[in-house]
């Protein structure tokens, strides 16, 4: 094939816990149909970011005991991981890797957990409560509707530099009060939407297919993948 | 009994009475109003029983099942929850329509569901409770495995004189300390070698050092011969073993457990680890392992579940589905198969099926494409999401026909291409389609 686009599946074989593997397939099958050839790697605990090598990040939603201790190794990759976000790297962060982006969040226990602050939000607790169900949104900048699942006990506050993925339209987002939901900063797309957000809204995921090759590929002629149609299973 | 139980109990079983006999149901009503009249009465009804409480994500129900058919061999009188009964009412409505026991202590063993355990040992103190395995399920309803595993345990905390026999394969039932007297079954079928699970596997940090956990080998998802290279954190010794697994097909399973030999006629290793459960039950409470290879060769017809259905001609195998574990463990099972079939996916997201369809995307349907399936036909409610699961997955469009009305998708059956067909299929479209089969007559009523 004519492109190719290597992915980070970040602490793959720990953030993992809601279909976050379709993430990655669906990239796959969509790089495929562009004639993009498409490879993945996990980079996990003990192990080095390198920026350099690759073009898409995908961080995956963990459980409460795994989140805690990324919290801790994560650091030792924040300056890489922050170069790769300023330099326009694409990111897709859901649920748990969306927090670990911001400043910080709180632990199942309330303890405060850091994350590396590569984005500007941070995320609080809800008491005793969890905003359980289907989301609807719309992104503003484009019209496009989302369609997703949330489940999370996080209420995240979004800052400088960052707009919400979209405007909830059925559900509750980010943190039930402003109505929105996720974050976009530079090339990373963040969300509460349960594991497989690009599986049920390709359009996510073409545009992170076209800003990575944009990216890798400054002056390649991307009409023909620019075309490719693609749908949605809502 | 008291005044206030007796009241309780008696309108308890009229409302069974009454619901049985007039509307052929009544599984949870009639606790519910005895529960109301006499919130204590769980300790008034099982006061004379010996309980052991059967509980975890996957395999209550045909552990439950299987359990009580071993102990059968010793014990005359056992009283059982019919499936789905699993929570507090349901336990409550099995010991109100409970024979009066003569002689013996009677025993009752109970599937109890996760979070509902401390509504049991509240008010009864069981003699052994049974830990299966704790996989994400129903995500929507209990969080996440560590959270249900507190959740069993804080009912556990009310009987620490109660033994625990656990799967001592699952790393999580060896994480924390308890007071309870604890029996471990497992695999021990395997050479050692030095293994990590696939990426999308749950649970496989260390829970002393967070490291992640090496296996010796690995026998399905994250069960297995663990070890932590980095603490030393490994898997308890075993008080019973699986040895040997000898023969593996679609419908079957022959194995050997601390050397006896066992044939079970269901398939999926998953299913081994419910005969391994309830053969370390039948350990613990006196039964032989030659008693037990008997009680699983007379109880064939507990493997009710993957019954085969005489469709016009076509032999039909239904089996539900609910999470990737078990899914997983399903399409390792159909691969087994040496004819060619078709496959039928159904999704449905009501509540009783999960109504966050994000798992299908950790199911392995990638391996479909590999077998010999000559037809797939996707359907439910959300067919959308199901159908484009096995496109991404590579399934050829040119095999795969989309059909979202469940009632069309029956109708679809007699012209398979193949004699054998297999659907896989959440709760609420399983339910729909079998009383399609029953209106015309494949099956007699109900779940089965």
């Amino acid at each position: 094939m004519a492109y190719s686009l290597n992915v980070c599946h970040l602490y793959g074989d720990l953030m993992n816990t809601y279909g976050d593997l379709g993430n990655i397939l669906v990239l796959k099958y969509l790089a495929a149909k562009m004639g993009v050839e498409l490879t993945s790697e996990v980079v996990s605990l003990d192990q080095k970011f390198d920026p350099d090598k690759y073009d898409i990040i995908v961080f995956g939603g963990g459980q409460d005991f795994e989140q805690s201790i990324i919290s801790k190794d994560i650091q030792s990759k924040k300056q890489a991981l922050t170069n790769f976000i300023e330099d326009d790297g694409s990111v897709v962060a859901i649920c748990g890797g969306y927090q670990l982006l911001g400043h910080y969040y709180i632990g199942a226990n309330g303890e405060k957990l850091m994350g590396i602050g590569a984005l500007d939000h941070y995320t609080d607790k809800q008491k005793d409560h969890r905003f359980i169900g289907n989301v609807v949104i719309e992104n503003e900048e484009t019209g496009e509707k989302y369609h997703g699942f949330e489940n999370h006990q996080g209420i995240t506050f979004l800052g400088k530099g960052e707009r919400p993925l979209g405007k909830v339209l059925e559900g509750h987002g980010n943190n039930g009060q402003d109505k929105t939901e996720g974050a976009i900063y530079k090339n990373v797309y963040c969300t509460y939407f349960h594991g497989p957000i690009l599986a049920r809204n390709n359009d996510i995921a073409k545009h992170v297919l076209m800003n990575a090759l944009k990216r890798k590929y400054p002056n390649a002629d991307l009409e023909k993948q620019a075309e490719l149609k693609v749908g949605a299973t809502f | 009994m008291s005044l206030k139980s007796s009241i309780a109990t008696a309108a308890g079983k009229s409302s069974y009475w009454f619901l049985h006999t007039f509307f052929k149901g009544g599984s949870s009503l009639p606790g519910k109003i005895t529960k109301r009249l006499d919130p204590d009465i769980l300790a008034t009804l099982g006061r004379d029983y010996d309980v052991i409480v059967i509980t975890g994500t996957n395999g209550k129900t045909l552990t439950t099942a299987l359990t009580v058919q071993v102990l059968k061999e010793k014990y005359d009188n056992i009283l059982t929850n019919p499936t789905g009964s699993n929570m507090e009412q349901g336990i409550i409505t099995t010991f109100l329509h409970a024979p009066k026991s003569k002689g013996k202590r009677p025993l009752a063993v109970l599937e109890v569901d996760e979070a509902n355990v401390i509504m049991v040992t509240k008010y009864i103190k069981p003699k052994a409770f049974v830990f299966t395995n704790i996989f994400r399920d129903q995500m929507d309803r209990y969080g996440e495995i560590y959270t249900t595993y507190n959740k069993i345990l804080n009912g556990v905390a009310l009987a620490p004189n109660a033994t625990i026999i656990a799967n001592g394969d699952a790393p999580i039932f060896h994480s924390k300390q308890l007071p309870n007297p604890i029996v471990y079954y497992g695999f021990d079928n395997q050479p050692d070698g030095d293994i990590k699970a696939t990426p999308n596997t749950d649970g496989v940090l260390c829970p002393q050092c967070q490291h992640v956990l090496h296996y010796h080998f690995i026998s399905y998802s994250n069960l297995g011969k663990y070890f932590c290279p980095n603490c030393g954190y490994e898997r308890p010794e075993l008080n019973f073993a699986l040895n040997k697994i000898t023969d593996l097909t679609p419908k079957s399973s022959k194995f050997e457990i601390d050397g006896e030999p066992i044939k079970i006629e269901i398939g999926g290793v998953y299913n081994i680890y419910n005969a391994l459960a309830a053969y370390s039950v039948g350990r613990f409470m006196g039964v032989s392992p030659a008693q037990t290879r008997k009680a699983f060769e007379q109880g064939k017809s507990i493997f009710g579940r993957q019954e085969e259905i005489n469709v016009d001609g076509k032999l039909v195998t239904l089996i539900l589905v609910k999470n990737p574990v078990g899914l997983n463990q399903v399409i390792d099972m159909i691969s087994t198969d040496k004819d060619p079939f078709t496959f039928i996916g159904l999704l449905n997201a009501n509540y009783a099926d999960g109504i966050d369809t994000s798992w299908i995307w950790d199911g392995d349907f990638e391996r479909l494409p590999k077998m010999n399936i000559k037809q797939f036909i996707t359907g439910g409610e959300r067919y959308k999401d199901i159908t484009y699961r096995l496109q991404v997955a590579g399934v050829d469009p040119s095999k795969h026909l989309v059909e979202p009305d469940l009632d069309k998708v029956v109708e679809m059956i007699p012209k398979a291409p193949t004699k054998k067909v297999y659907i896989l299929s959440t709760y609420t479209a399983m339910l729909h389609v079998r009383k399609v089969f029953a209106a015309k007559g494949f099956i007699k009523g109900g779940m089965g």
